[in-house]
């Protein structure tokens, strides 16, 4: 009986993991192949040539600094605003449902949405923006020349800033009320009861956020495809946008793959020392 | 809370909630200016007349019918194949026992860490060896189902009481059929949560479509709409167009189901 069970297991297994297989575990080691192969069809051995070039290629390197200024600026703006707009959506407000809502609408948004709305705004000369800020009587400002990367940076978290607020949202109202209550008998004053309740139980919500927007932070393309193009002068050359120009428009797929692997280690060690930091910082209850 | 604070917080949220409304109305603004309006050194903020006529343009200017059936054919397809796979392996996993089931279920889990960048290179070599670039297929197949929708499957089917199985199968009915009849009813909200989630964000979905198409043809919208603008960069109030016919399918759905959005995100939190 139990043999049979474990019959109809596998064969309602065998299509996913041929699937996985195909699409997944292949690819992987598709990758790994190929960043030690080069030539137009990625076949001809190069060892460790492709690694090499890498660590010694400039434009890698800056790309790679972008990436992580992207990542970086990406996750702490996340979690700031997405918990400082959680704190007040989870207030008894009337209407909260509504701001809500609101806040959560531009993460319905495809990218290309956002990057060619956001184009539009910020272009110097047909762009609302600076028509707002000459109305204001502030100075008017080349976004996309002067501040390339803070201003994708910006509309990034204009995308995302709803998201983390929904998850940080959840984590608030994981925690019992009466840690809250006990506190506030004891005569802890608001800002007390943030620092020392609030936020120690937030911790493993923060580790979730910080993982999720780092790892998707260092993943960002269509900013660069869309809005900047890369530039100016590279300063905007987001990593998997460089690796799609080394693979789709120079066809350098062996060494486009030694990129994609080296990006891939990279967010691993990121994932593995921030789930380390969380399980640090967590409290149960 | 204080009269004051709580001015104070209305104050804050309403800022905050036009700076992330205000840039999708003006969005809509634009696809309704006419062309020398959206090309005024004094930005229009609103059409003197409106101009319903750049909805039709668009069609006549770009292949957007395309467009929009294809983006309906992949997020659709991508959809259906995550209904019909994702509860089937997540059931298995849930109520079944054999051998070498948790080092298959840590394999399926660790494919969670391959991104898409990762696939992209060797899905385009093997796409593009079987010929499947430019194809709807070649759009499909690498997304047919994924760990995380089989994982939230699985979370869902655990706790149904396994007698409920068991007397299904005394009364002998067969396996496919114990799913089809009793598991699926019992996991519908989860389903629904499923499908909207795989549905929106295959629609907005940008860089394997970037990839994959080669003609305009079998561009979806949102990569339709990004070399469209490309093309022809003026004109901007027919992209504004394309981007509204690209936001209305998902804020329809987000309005009508809200509650389940709101829960398919903190689902995907689950840690």
């Amino acid at each position: 009986m139990t043999a049979r069970y474990a019959i109809t297991a596998y064969l309602f297994l065998l299509p996913a993991f041929a699937f996985f297989a195909l699409m997944y575990y292949g690819p992987i080691l598709n990758i790994l192949s190929n960043s030690f192969h080069t030539g137009p069809q990625a076949d001809v051995f190069a060892g460790l040539d492709n690694f090499l070039r890498a660590f010694a290629d400039p434009a890698v390197h800056n790309s790679f600094a972008v990436t992580l200024i992207f990542g970086a600026g990406t996750t702490l703006g996340a979690i700031v605003l997405g918990l400082a707009l959680a704190l007040l959506v989870d207030k008894p407000l009337t209407g909260r449902v509504i701001y809500r809502a609101a806040l959560l609408v531009p993460y319905l948004t495809s990218v290309a949405i956002v990057g060619l709305l956001w184009r539009n705004i910020l272009d110097p000369q047909l762009g609302i923006l600076n028509r707002l800020l000459d109305t204001l009587g502030l100075p008017t400002q080349t976004w996309l020349t002067t501040q390339p990367l803070v201003t994708i940076i910006a509309v990034t978290l204009w995308m995302n800033v709803g998201y983390t607020m929904v998850l940080f949202l959840a984590g608030l109202q994981g925690i019992p009320d009466m840690y809250h209550e006990a506190a506030t008998i004891d005569g802890a004053n608001a800002s007390q009861r943030f620092w020392r309740i609030t936020l120690p139980l937030l911790a493993p919500t923060t580790v979730f956020v910080s993982v999720m927007s780092v790892i998707s932070g260092l993943q960002a393309f269509a900013q660069a495809y869309i809005i900047t193009g890369g530039g100016p002068a590279a300063e905007t050359d987001l990593y998997i946008f460089h690796v799609f120009n080394v693979a789709f428009s120079s066809r350098d797929f062996g060494y486009a793959s030694a990129l994609s692997f080296l990006l891939l280690l990279v967010i691993i060690v990121f994932t593995v020392l921030q789930l380390r930091a969380g399980r640090r910082g967590e409290v149960s209850y | 809370m204080t009269p004051a604070s709580r001015i104070a917080c209305y104050v804050v949220l309403t800022i905050a909630a036009l700076i992330t409304v205000v840039p999708l109305l003006y969005m809509l603004s634009l696809s309704l200016q006419t062309e020398a309006e959206t090309m005024s050194a004094d930005p229009v903020l609103w059409p003197e007349a409106l101009q319903w006529g750049n909805y039709a343009e668009l069609f006549e200017r770009a292949p957007f019918g395309h467009f929009i059936a294809n983006s309906l054919i992949v997020a659709g397809g991508i959809t259906l194949a995550h209904l019909i796979f994702d509860p089937l392996v997540g059931y298995v996993f849930a109520k079944f026992r054999f051998p070498l089931k948790n080092t298959l279920f840590l394999m399926l889990l660790m494919t969670l860490m391959v991104p898409l960048f990762v696939r992209m290179i060797p899905l385009y070599t093997m796409m593009s060896n079987i010929g499947w670039i430019n194809t709807h297929q070649g759009l499909i197949v690498p997304f047919l189902m994924d760990a995380f929708g089989i994982f939230l499957m699985r979370q869902f089917i655990q706790p149904i009481p396994d007698d409920l199985i068991q007397a299904a199968r005394i009364d002998g009915a067969s396996e496919l059929r114990i799913y089809a009849q009793v598991i699926l009813p019992q996991v519908k909200p989860a389903l629904a949560v499923l499908g909207l989630f795989t549905f929106v964000f295959q629609w907005n979905e940008f860089l394997w479509p970037l990839i994959a198409t080669t003609t305009e043809e079998m561009r979806t919208i949102p990569v339709g709409l990004t070399l469209f603008n490309q093309e022809y960069f003026t004109l901007w109030h027919l992209t504004a167009a394309g981007s509204v016919l690209l936001f209305l399918p998902t804020a329809a759905i987000f309005l009508l189901t809200q509650r389940y959005f709101v829960r398919g995100i903190t689902l995907s939190g689950i840690k």
